[in-house]
């Protein structure tokens, strides 16, 4: 592993100018075209754009998940002073146990329809059980000390506690009781995300619970490693607009108790209002602007962005044109020249097909990677 | 279950009562000795001829009243085989007077030696096989494995036992003797065989089982050498089916989402190939085992000819010839039997292994 | 990935598979050795002389004088005289011969076979599928009973009964065949039939039959295309086998199992008969395997991209 000490100790996350591309047969898809991004500490970042914008290939890359034909020809991928890239394989898999979790869009196919929940959740435990052994024992003295609070504590579970405050100083502990002090913590990861009977739902099968429940029980599966870092790919998507909102409200209350970083792609602004701290914009394989979530909103400042907030309906404001971006998102086998977006932008100039923008600070941790900012003008 | 064997045992009924003459039936027992009136009796005996009828002559000519109809013929032919009355055997080489229940359960034994060989060595080899070939998708195992499963599901089973044959026993050679022996259920004569392997107690009837269950390591080996190219000639064909099967339905599994999570949950990746994805490989790969059943048992007719082996299958094809229909319903009856059955259990099994399926 | 502007248009998709279809060894291989079995099949009465089946001599059965390959075994007969590439079989003709003059005998009994049992199980299939209810069950019920029987067993039982002829032959393994394309056409129409054209084509007033085979039946058969390709080289293989077990009208004619059977008395002193009679059946059944396994490749419209 080799440690890296750029960027701040308060960057979880931090990719540099990555690139990847598909080698398919109609010919190479350049995916990601450089591109840089920064995760803080504690922070909620929405990643935001149109479908094929490479947002989910971002995430896939980060997590060392592409497919056979994608390749990542150069670039960063710092997490926790790590640079992910760079790392063997057998490696870059317990990073993905312990310092990553991703949870995807549709609960019901990412979910293995012939396990149950509890031992999809298990089986990370048990994967890995030397790292887990801590937790799981410290979670369960937890939970015993929450029941003699209660009053609710027998002799038997007195024992139990005792023995399990001389393993946690070390001595061995069985397989069997490994296993039992497993379940119970799963159980209580469950509970945690607010799944009701978190003991039935154990032991049921994926196609036994509702949409939610599944999602809920995906992240579950993220949350029972802690990760630094959290990958929510469009992960309500698939759900009711009633369930999406119990989702998002579940992952902010997450956010505060445990200390982790939540990457939240998504293709709806609506949310990204909601929940994020900070937004970044992809467009193309590119980041095209990042910023406070209030400062994107109130003043979006590259193009895209600005014609993004414009097409959003406002029921408000009457007889109003429904007002679209023109053109449409380019083939990423022969990408425009230049900056990605200048076929479609209002304010492109003569500079815009010749050279790409880079992503630069405009106002405090406002990035725009457009010429318009860059010292000159249209 | 029952409906099946029923409807089965009247079929092979009419086609072996119903569409001969009536004197076809009754023919091979004939002996020369026999006269007029011996034939007569031996015909109603069988169930063939009427009670009435005057003369043996107008019972071969089909005279009204004299041939008792077909579902006549059958219901005396249920009853008989329902009370345990399935006749004697005619058999090339028997003398007709073994009755036909004594002469199938004896070779019945080595049929099933040679089958559940047959059905092991498909699990033992297709299974990984097709895995191998799935998780190495187009590279070099994956492009040889095609091979020996495209190329086993093609070969001919009566020529690959020959050319086993011809190469271990004719050209490889040490000591004077071929290397296996060519023919035979047990053998005590041929390079790697052991000349004096004492005896076995015959508590199954099939040799390998006798010897294992006897505990004479080097009865068993003596049958496991006679018992090895019959048993791998049986094999080849499923060998090849089931790991086309498999490995389809592998690469089909390793495609789905649920194995992406799996993987970004930093499972291992023989976790994630054997939990997450053989489990749900193997559920169409199940389904195909009663025609793998079916295949081994029908098979083994040529299997046994090819090696001589004294089973089930190379006697029915004599019963076959000889019209011996006792022989030849039981044979049908106890091979549907089996068929049936191994369907029942791959239903149950692929029921309690596919959660969303409730009974 | 979703970076393709608009579905592929009719010809792309035509080019696209004529693409994989070249990049596909297994089917360019299956498709030159089915083709050159057809051709022999076509050309064989042109290239040997037919009569040559009939014509024994039995001063030289079971020789062989072909330099090239020296079997090892004591006291192989020497024909002498013209060079048979293959040696020569029990009554004395050309293995070579013979093994050409079978293959148009094997190849069109097993077109018939399949033909046979495609349209016969596709017919009942389709019905059971489309009807459902009792007339489902029965059939079903009937398929249960043939595939509860090895497929051999029931073809033996018939030629016994109704005699050893081509014809028989063909008959008693389409019998054994059948049940299978009903199962393979009824799940691919049970799944056919719920889709929304369906119920569009009978608020539009269209005859149930005639939903049935114009509409339905032609967009399930790919997998059955796929089968009966395969099919050829497994009924094949079945033919075969049930000659060799001497089921064939007389030991005369050249056909592949038939010479096997005479071989297989030899086995060990005239391997020749056995051998290149067997390995013709494993390159023809070889050959229409690998097309099978090719167009499924090919065609397999999950495999796009």
């Amino acid at each position: 592993m080799v440690a890296m000490s750029q960027g701040l100790d308060q960057d979880v996350l931090v990719v540099k100018d990555l690139r990847v591309v598909f080698h398919t047969y109609a010919g190479e898809v350049k995916a990601l075209d450089g591109v840089d991004l920064t995760v803080r500490r504690k922070e909620v970042l929405g990643l935001v754009g149109e479908s094929g914008s490479g947002k989910s290939v971002t995430a896939l890359t980060i997590e060392g998940l592409l497919p056979q034909n994608g390749e990542v020809v150069s670039g960063q991928i710092i997490l926790a002073g790590n640079d992910l890239l760079k790392e063997s394989s057998a490696d870059l898999r317990i990073s993905r146990v312990t310092d990553m979790a991703m949870v995807f869009q549709d609960p019901t196919t990412y979910l293995n329809p012939v396990l149950t929940v509890g031992s999809q959740i298990t089986e990370i435990i048990e994967s890995e059980a030397k790292l887990f052994t801590k937790q799981v024992i410290a979670d369960r003295l937890i939970e015993l000390d929450r029941l003699e609070g209660e009053g609710r504590i027998t002799p038997v579970l007195e024992k139990e506690r005792a023995k399990l405050k001389s393993l946690s100083s070390g001595a061995k502990i069985s397989k069997r009781e490994f296993k039992r002090l497993s379940r119970l913590y799963a159980i209580n990861i469950l509970r945690q995300v607010r799944l009701p009977e978190p003991e039935r739902i154990f032991k049921d099968y994926p196609f036994e619970l509702s949409g939610g429940m599944k999602q809920r029980a995906m992240i579950a599966m993220a949350l029972v490693r802690r990760p630094k870092l959290f990958l929510a790919d469009e992960i309500t998507t698939a759900l009711d607009v009633t369930v999406q909102a119990q989702i998002l409200k579940l992952l902010t209350e997450l956010r505060e108790q445990i200390d982790t970083s939540v990457i939240l792609i998504t293709h709806d602004l609506a949310i990204v209002a909601e929940v994020c701290d900070r937004v970044a914009v992809m467009y193309a394989g590119n980041i095209v602007e990042v910023a406070d979530v209030n400062e994107l909103f109130r003043n979006p400042l590259h193009p895209y962005t600005k014609g993004l907030l414009a097409s959003i309906p406002r029921p408000d404001l009457k007889e109003q044109e429904m007002k679209s971006i023109r053109g449409s998102v380019p083939n990423l086998i022969f990408p425009p020249s230049g900056c990605r977006f200048h076929p479609r932008c209002d304010f492109a100039f003569e500079r815009c097909p010749l050279e790409k923008p880079k992503l630069l600070e405009v106002s405090k941790g406002h990035f725009v990677a457009c010429f318009l900012y860059e010292g000159g003008q249209a | 279950m029952v409906l099946v064997l029923f409807l089965l045992s009247l079929l092979i009924f009419y086609l072996t009562r119903g569409l001969l003459p009536a004197s076809s039936a009754i023919s091979q027992y004939i002996t020369p000795k026999m006269n007029s009136i011996a034939k007569l009796q031996l015909a109603q005996s069988l169930g063939v001829a009427t009670k009435s009828c005057p003369n043996f002559t107008a019972f071969s000519d089909s005279q009204a009243g004299c041939v008792v109809p077909l579902w006549g013929q059958y219901v005396g032919w249920l009853h008989n085989v329902l009370t345990g009355n399935w006749g004697y055997t005619l058999l090339p080489g028997i003398s007709g007077t073994e009755t036909t229940l004594t002469v199938f359960f004896q070779r019945f034994p080595l049929t099933a030696e040679l089958a559940i060989a047959g059905a092991g060595l498909t699990i033992l080899i297709g299974i990984p096989l097709g895995i191998v070939s799935a998780t190495h998708n187009n590279k070099l195992p994956d492009h040889l494995s095609r091979i020996v499963s495209l190329g086993g599901y093609s070969i001919p089973q009566f020529w690959f036992g020959a050319m086993l044959q011809i190469l271990l026993v004719l050209y490889i050679r040490v000591g004077g003797l071929g290397l296996f022996p060519a023919n035979g259920a047990f053998a005590t004569i041929c390079a790697i065989c052991i000349p004096n392997p004492g005896t076995a107690t015959a508590y199954t009837g099939a040799p390998l089982f006798d010897g294992i269950l006897s505990g004479n390591p080097a009865y068993t080996w003596d049958a496991l050498v006679a018992l090895a190219l019959p048993a791998i000639t049986l094999a080849i064909t499923s060998i090849g089916a089931l790991t086309r099967i498999v490995r389809s339905s592998m690469v089909d599994a390793l495609k789905q989402d649920y194995i992406l999570l799996a993987r970004s949950k930093g499972l291992r990746g023989r976790v994630v190939i054997y939990r997450h994805a053989l489990r749900n490989a193997l559920l169409p790969a199940v389904t195909i085992a009663g025609l793998l059943a079916a295949f081994l048992l029908g098979g083994a007719i040529v299997i046994e000819i090819v090696f001589t082996w004294p089973g089930v299958g190379s006697a029915s094809l004599a019963a076959a010839n000889s019209l011996d229909i006792n022989f030849l319903e039981l044979y049908v009856l106890v091979t549907a039997l089996i068929i049936v059955l191994t369907n029942l259990v791959v239903d149950i099994l692929y029921a309690k292994l596919d959660p969303r399926i409730r009974y | 990935m979703k970076t393709e502007p608009g579905p592929p248009s009719r010809s792309a998709d035509l080019r696209y598979a004529l693409h994989r279809f070249r990049q596909n060894p297994l089917i360019i291989a299956g498709s030159v050795i089915s083709i050159g079995t057809i051709l022999i099949a076509i050309f064989a009465n042109v290239i040997v002389n037919p009569k040559l089946g009939r014509s024994t001599d039995l001063d030289l059965r079971l020789c062989w004088n072909n330099p090239a390959l020296n079997w090892h075994i004591t006291n192989v007969f020497n024909c002498g005289g013209t060079v048979y590439p293959l040696g020569t079989d029990t009554y004395g003709r050309s293995v070579l011969s013979m093994i050409i003059l079978a293959i148009p005998l094997d190849l069109q009994i097993a077109l018939e076979v399949v033909i046979s049992a495609v349209v016969i199980g596709v017919f009942f299939g389709a019905i059971a599928a489309y009807a459902g209810g009792v007339i489902d069950e029965v059939i079903l019920r009937i398929t249960d009973i043939f595939l509860a029987v090895p497929a051999i067993l029931l073809a033996i039982v018939l030629l016994v009964i109704l005699g050893r002829s081509f014809s028989i032959l063909t008959f008693a393994i389409v019998i054994t065949w059948w049940p299978t394309y009903v199962r393979l056409i009824r799940s691919q129409v049970l799944g056919e039939k719920e889709k929304p054209y369906v119920e569009g084509l009978r608020a539009m007033g269209a005859g149930r039959v005639r939903i049935l085979f114009r509409h339905v039946v032609p967009n399930s058969i790919y997998p059955v295309f796929v089968q009966a390709t395969l099919d050829i080289g497994s009924v094949i293989l079945t033919v075969s086998a049930l000659t060799f077990l001497g089921f064939s009208p007389s030991p005369l004619i050249p056909e592949l199992g038939n010479l096997a059977n005479a071989g297989s008395t030899y086995i060990f002193t005239a391997p020749w008969l056995i051998i290149f009679s067997g390995v013709t059946i494993l390159v023809i059944s070889l050959g229409f395997n690998l097309l099978g396994d090719g167009i499924r490749d090919v065609f397999d419209p999950r495999l796009r991209r």
